[in-house]
């Protein structure tokens, strides 16, 4: 929804520019470690592995690791480490380091991984100079330098693609104790160790973060020899690519409620997912550094021309192609994840085998969303559901934002405004439509309110330093947040959402969850002060510091505790049944299995309007595909063109919704001139045409963990002119979208991937194929959406569109089947109930299309698996035929029934009318010529 | 793009090779949904042309679930086509044209449950229910305009009443203006003769008081003179006509910072780049930034906005300097004759002040010719008001009250409405005020605009624009729903839309027994 700033809207002015103000938020250099470790550039590394004390078991190899002081003639061992290397399933490794005897244990990230990851086999190969050679089962090799310590991942060719401290900037921070002040006072004059400003304590703008733990940074540097491209570590407003930062700030990865976050920005906003990809023509590879703490990125791209010549001719002799990143994080152990690819599928799908897939979602989630902070009462919302039926727009889900509640207590409502919130549900259910209301963290703090006494009583609430209950500010005024990291409170939290304790709800009212970063309104960054202590589990032996987490361990895995025992909770109230529909706006490797997520408070200018592609193909490949910004733009009011245009790019991205802010201008469709108001239905009604696509997609997502909404680099990783290519994407590997993004043009410039295969595109508005040939411009009318269909591809389509998605269930498809240069197509098509989980028990259909001159088949992927569809074939349009068949007939259950063509010469379009074939079962199309 | 769309843009292109199958329609007097008025244009003995003329069809291929016309004419009783049209006729109650997307969709949209057919038992025929329901509806509307009506028949006696007094009114004003205005002309004769007069009489005065300001100025420089020699021969220790750097070093007034000493910067501040000042430059340059200095360090000077209460020692020359002020601005009195009050209160504290006394013969001429700019003054006043009536009478003179000015009585009236937190008061023709229960301001939501309903129902809304502007928002603006009520009165107010406010009121003024009977006509029972 928002980020704190009524006030400062009034201040602002909702017609001045917008702008966030950087005060608010650290730089590098006023983040401790950051400004102490960006500084740190050692010739060479301290660290050096024992190789006496290498232990290679199943798929780990262990071994200590030491730090070396070679400043004096002998070399003086100064700290232990235990590093644990692990090869994984699908071409991955692991690398752990910790302390070996640690002071208190170090914070593991606990809720990114999706389980254990899967054991490959790892082998010592060979033990000699100084260098120790394994191998896993799939044929990579990981070379390891002991001293100083360097270790290089080999591909399959022999190359090395991936490094580790190849710059030497591996680092872990020994956890020591506070020396007592009294022991400084009593021999002040004898104190030999100096510490450095900053360890025990440190200040941004009037809030002190306390450090109890002293300095515990962790920093690795990782090479991509070969490598000109980087990608990934969302969320961030950048373009997709990633910059050398050298001269700038580097990439920072802190969840934060940013008010009015600025564009082309690496700083920190709502999200932060560490995994980062490199390619080249050649290969891709990446990293998934799996912490949660306050992290920032440098990158150094050598093949970026200022980088070169100030940098690479010295290090590569100015010819090499190589990426350094430098992983820099508060606390925490090093722990990253080193993945082989070698092509983006490859490595997009290693990292998503880690981290967890989205599972498939309800469908009407996909379909079109209409929100506003805020609906204003029952009569309001009951108001906006008509209007779409008076102007004859498709939705699916109406929202309420945070004033349906009693002041901002969730999990009540006003009465007065929402007095009968079950009927009003029973109302949108009764058209097939949904109900999602705002659930956020923070509780207020009342007296009387149930989650507040309850969460007080019971110590449920995150504590501040001292131990007691942490009060920050937010929507409610002073308020409280629970400790998710304690079981028992998700245990509390998952019985709220029950329909019994939340009454007004039911299956069809899904949930929002905002503010997770967590935001607090008085907090230092907008957020929690990281000396805040989480719950930890009771450990003998383990108590002071020892016996609690701080803020600062966890921050950015907060937000995806929240999601979780939301998640639990919408999955408890039906007893498993139905699947949860979760929006999100905080982010962390993993939210995919959770929920979807949105770009958050954006604002009403094309600027945001072209950052919203960039930043969902980004999280895209960081696992999170289902993303979307807010249609119109959040803040401000966006006038006709820019409406339509936002529309029109929406009903290409997963998440499609409108929302807007509390003081702007209505804006539902039908309140623009009619013109508008049609355009806009014709973009709504394009995203109900392809709804099933969609759903197909995401289907298909959950079984192979690719991107649905792909950069063409995916589908083309060794066209180089793709690389850089962020305004548009692909819709798995059949569409291609390239939404305009710009005000008042007239011709857009379009990149068609695959000149080499020979691949054609299809205009999908006219059938029209396209050669690819690179960039090409295309003129373009305000209703025009640019959005090709891939030759050889088959996509199926509802054209009956109707008030919401529900009630198409049973509508009949027609298949666009565009012919690639051999003359034939493949596609697919996933077909369930929609909103359960008895897809688990094979009640769905999996089917694959497939046509050639000779006929075309529709045919079950998994033959134990069936659902019983109402669905029928209407249309069957085969776009780019040249010889047309004279007759065709259906074979379907041992029928055959001849069918009627129309051949649309002009552009060799052929329509098979009503072929009346059943989707609950496979059929055959034969031709004769 | 939806396939039907697609195809209307490759219409000219296409060759058609299917193979005809004609099943004989047997006894349908009109396709599923289409309505009685249209049900000519589908002739089961004919192929179908489909109504926009694009294409013709085999007649089989009517309602067989498969679109073939861009208008969507084709499918007038199934989903197929996008943008068709579904006819159910309601029997028992209204008929009505729902989307074809509405065709099978498992929700009841026809109250005859026709648009189900696919799904027997979906739906029932409530029709007879609805339609009951509706004409009692319409029965207590009618009844209520009726009585209404009556109501508004005496507004319509009572307004045209008004506004043919008004208009007397209005010529009365009018007449009444031409006789102010000749007064008005006489009294003005009066007043110049009679300020010709005085001012002869005070430019006496006037000569007189000018030469003793100069001669105030004279001393007053003479003082300053004075006092600045007598400084300079205190610092000019050595008494040789000279203050040199090392004289000004010891004296604690030159320590401008007050750090003890006299530095250099110091120095440099008093003498400019000079070692030291002969009496006529420390008289020119010095002494004016060295004398706020001085009264500072005795404890005399005060920052300039307290300067005008004077001080003891310096009373006199104060006094004089305010006393200048002073007549100057009873000189600058003529400006702002018009501004009858500031000049009343203007003559009330000069005059105590000012201890100046006229002769006999002069104050005479003072006071005739005052008498005389006052009573100019009234006469110009009486204008005034009159034409502010006017122009009211004007106003509401071309105020719309409606057709036969069922309304005029209604201007001026004004209605209150609660909700949970405010009071909401509409005074029609006026404004409209929204005031917090909790106290605050009363927020104007708008002043009286126009008629603003649509086409033929122009007298069933009223805008009221203008008002307060919102919080970075636009200004907020009131529009008033009008519907026939026995008495005049607020039934809702809501802010539909950020800043925008909306009010039913209800009004015999709105009962219009007439035109009911063509709203009931339309429907097919």
């Amino acid at each position: 929804m928002k980020a704190l700033g009524l006030l400062l809207i009034a201040a602002l002015g909702l017609n001045g520019s917008l702008g966030v103000d950087r005060n608010n938020f650290k730089t590098c250099d006023q983040s401790g470690f950051c400004k102490r470790l960006r500084g740190l550039k050692p010739e060479k590394s301290q660290y050096a592995l024992n190789v006496d004390s290498v232990f290679v078991h199943g798929n780990v190899l262990s071994a200590e690791v030491v730090t070396v002081d070679y400043e004096g003639e002998t070399k003086n061992v100064l700290w232990r480490y235990a590093l644990r290397l692990s090869a994984l399933a699908d071409s991955s490794f692991r690398v752990e380091m910790d302390e070996a005897d640690p002071l208190y244990p170090r914070y593991r990230t606990q809720i990114a991984l999706e389980g254990e990851p899967k054991a490959d086999g790892i082998k010592l190969v060979s033990n000699e100079n100084g260098k120790l050679t394994l191998a896993n089962n799939q044929g990579h090799r990981v070379v390891i330098t002991t001293e100083p310590l360097k270790i290089e991942f080999v591909d399959h060719s022999g190359e090395v693609s991936v490094v580790l401290n190849e710059n030497s900037q591996l680092l872990v921070e020994p956890l020591r104790a506070r020396r007592e002040r009294r022991d400084d006072d009593d021999e002040q004059g004898n104190a030999v160790e100096v510490e450095e400003e900053g360890t025990w304590g440190e200040n941004f703008k009037g809030h002190h973060d306390s450090k109890p733990r002293g300095n515990e940074a962790v920093s690795l540097d990782v090479s991509f020899p070969g490598a000109n491209h980087v990608y990934g570590i969302p969320e961030h407003t950048d373009n997709f690519f990633l910059k050398t930062t050298t001269s700038s700030e580097p990439y920072r990865l802190y969840n934060l409620d940013v008010f009015e976050y600025e564009l082309d920005s690496p700083m920190a906003i709502y999200g932060a997912v560490p995994v980062l990809y490199s390619h080249s023509a050649k290969r891709s590879a990446g990293v998934f550094w799996h912490n949660s703490a306050e992290t920032w990125v440098d990158i150094v791209n050598y093949s970026e021309g200022n980088v070169v010549s100030s940098l690479v001719n010295f290090v590569t002799g100015g010819q090499k192609q190589r990426v350094d990143a430098r992983f820099m994080s508060e606390s925490g152990i090093v722990d990253i994840f080193v993945l082989m690819g070698d092509r983006p599928a490859d490595v997009f799908r290693q990292y998503t085998a880690l981290t967890g897939v989205a599972p498939i979602p309800p469908k009407f989630s996909l379909a079109y969303h209409q929100s506003r902070w805020n609906y204003n009462d029952e009569n309001d919302l009951r108001s906006v559901d008509e209007g779409f039926d008076e102007h004859d727009i498709p939705a699916d889900t109406l929202w309420l934002d945070i004033e349906y509640t009693d002041k901002k207590k969730y999990f009540t409502w006003d009465v007065e405004k929402f007095r009968h919130p079950a009927e009003m549900v029973a109302n949108l259910t009764a058209k097939g439509r949904k109900l999602v209301v705002i659930i956020d963290p923070h509780i207020k703090r009342e007296a009387g309110y149930f989650v507040h006494e309850d969460c007080t009583e019971r110590g449920y609430y995150v504590k501040n330093k001292d131990g007691n209950d942490y009060e920050g500010w937010c929507w409610p005024g002073s308020s409280s947040y629970p400790d998710f990291f304690n079981p028992e409170v998700t245990k509390y939290y998952v019985e709220r959402y029950k329909f019994e304790n939340f009454p007004g709800t039911s299956k069809d009212v899904h949930i929002w969850n905002d503010m997770n970063e967590p935001s607090v309104f008085n907090g230092p960054e907008i957020t929690m002060p990281k000396d805040c202590r989480h719950w930890k589990p009771p450990q003998d032996g383990q108590d002071g510091l020892a016996a609690y987490w701080e803020h600062r361990h966890v921050h950015n895995e907060y937000g995806q505790w929240y999601i979780q025992a939301t998640h639990q909770g919408m999955l408890a109230r039906t007893d498993g049944k139905y699947r949860p529909f979760i929006l999100t706006r905080s982010t962390f490797a993993g939210t995919q299995r959770y929920a979807a997520v949105w770009t958050g408070d954006n604002a009403a200018e094309w600027g945001f309007l072209q950052a919203s592609v960039p930043m969902c193909i980004s999280l895209a490949a960081a696992g999170i595909s289902f993303c979307g910004s807010d249609v119109g733009g959040f803040f401000k009011y966006p006038e006709a063109e820019l409406m339509t245009r936002w529309y029109q790019a929406g009903a290409y991205q997963a998440f499609f919704r409108a929302h807007s802010h509390i003081e702007t201008k209505r804006r539902e469709p039908w309140l623009y001139d009619a013109t508008t108001t049609s355009r806009i239905r014709d973009a709504v009604r394009r995203r109900y045409a392809l709804l099933d696509f969609w759903y197909t997609l995401f289907y298909e997502h959950m079984v192979d963990g690719l991107p649905v909404t792909r950069p063409l680099f995916q589908e083309f990783p060794k066209e180089e002119a793709t690389f850089t290519i962020d305004n548009q994407y692909l819709l798995g590997d059949k569409l291609l979208i390239r939404p305009v993004l710009e005000q008042g043009v007239s011709s857009v410039k379009v990149y068609l991937p695959g000149k080499e295969a020979s691949t054609l595109w299809y205009d999908v508005d006219s059938y029209q194929a396209v050669a690819a040939n690179g960039w090409m411009n295309l003129d373009v009318t305000i209703t025009k959406i640019p959005v090709y269909q891939r030759g050889g591809t088959i996509v199926p389509r509802k054209e009956r569109i109707r008030r919401a998605s529900s009630l198409m269930a049973n509508d009949p498809y027609t298949l666009v089947v565009a012919l690639d240069s051999n003359n034939t197509a493949h596609g697919t098509i996933y077909i369930d109930d929609g909103e359960t989980f008895d897809y688990r028990t094979n009640k769905y259909i999996y089917a694959s299309f497939h046509y050639e001159p000779a006929g075309m088949t529709y045919k079950f992927k998994n033959v134990d698996a069936n659902y019983p569809t109402r669905s029928w074939v209407e249309r069957i349009v085969i776009a780019g035929i040249k010889n047309a068949p004279k007759a065709a007939r259906l074979v379907q259950g041992g029928k055959t029934t001849p069918l009627q063509m129309t051949l649309h010469r002009g552009n060799d379009v052929l329509v098979i009318r009503k072929p009346g074939a059943s989707m609950a079962k496979p059929w055959e199309i034969q031709f004769t010529y | 793009m939806i396939y039907s769309a697609w195809l209307r843009q490759l219409h000219s292109l296409t060759i058609v090779i299917f193979t005809f199958i004609i099943s004989a329609q047997t006894d349908v007097p009109r396709p599923r949904g289409v309505s009685l008025s249209k049900a000519s244009l589908y002739s089961p003995t004919k192929d179908f042309t489909c109504f926009d003329g694009t294409s013709t069809i085999p007649f089989s291929y009517v309602n067989d679930d498969y679109c073939d016309c861009f208008d969507g004419s084709d499918e007038p009783g199934t989903a197929a086509c996008l943008n068709g049209v579904f006819h159910c006729t309601n029997a028992g109650h209204r008929p009505q044209n729902i989307p074809s997307s509405r065709v099978n969709d498992g929700i009841c949209d026809c109250c005859d449950g026709t648009d189900e057919y696919s799904t027997p038992g979906t739906c029932s025929n409530i029709c007879e229910e609805l339609g009951k329901e509706a004409r009692a509806k319409a029965q207590q509307l009618a009844d209520l305009h009726k009585a209404g009506n009556h109501i508004r028949l005496e507004l319509i006696e009572k307004g045209n009443k008004k506004r043919s007094e008004m208009a007397e009114q209005l010529s009365q004003l009018e007449k009444d203006k031409t006789e102010a205005e000749k007064i008005k002309i006489e009294k003005e004769a009066i007043k110049n003769e009679l300020e010709a007069k005085e001012n002869e009489a005070l430019k006496v005065y006037r000569d007189a008081e000018e030469k003793d300001r100069q001669r105030r100025a004279e001393l007053a420089r003479q003082q300053e003179e004075k006092e600045a020699s007598e400084q300079f021969a205190r610092f000019d220790s050595n008494s040789d006509g000279i203050l040199t750097t090392d004289e000004i070093k010891v004296v604690n007034v030159f320590d401008k910072n007050k750090d003890g000493e006299v530095d250099q910067d110091e120095i440099l501040h008093f003498f400019g780049d000079k070692d030291s000042v002969n009496k006529e430059d420390f008289m020119s340059t010095t002494w004016p930034i060295l004398k706020p200095l001085l009264m500072a360090d005795q404890g005399m000077f005060r920052p300039a906005g307290d300067e005008e209460k004077g001080e003891e020692t310096e009373a006199d020359e104060e006094e004089d300097a305010q006393r200048v002020e002073d007549t100057e601005d009873l000189g600058g009195d003529d400006e702002n004759i018009d501004d009858a009050p500031h000049e009343e209160t203007d003559e009330h504290d000069v005059d105590p002040d000012n201890a100046r006394t006229y002769d006999d013969e002069t104050q005479k001429l003072i006071d005739e010719a005052t008498e005389a700019r006052r009573q100019l003054t009234d006469s110009e006043r009486t204008i005034r008001e009159i034409d502010s009536n006017i122009r009211t009478f004007q106003q509401n003179l071309e105020k719309d009250y409606g057709l036969q000015q069922e309304y005029a009585t209604l201007d001026g009236q004004c209605l209150e409405y609660e909700d949970k937190e405010y009071i909401y008061k509409l005074c029609l023709f006026q404004k409209v005020t929204q005031k917090s229960k909790n106290g605050g301001m009363e927020v104007g939501l708008g002043d009286w605009g126009e008629w603003a309903g649509e086409e033929g129902k122009k007298y069933s809304v009223m805008k009221y624009t203008n008002g307060i502007a919102c919080w970075n928002g636009p200004n907020r603006m009131t529009t008033v729903h009008i519907n026939c009520g026995l008495e005049s009165k607020l039934t809702s107010v809501t802010e539909p839309f950020r800043c925008e406010y909306k009010i039913e009121l209800t009004t015999p003024a709105a009962c219009d027994d007439s035109n009911l009977s063509q709203q009931t006509s339309h429907d097919e029972l």
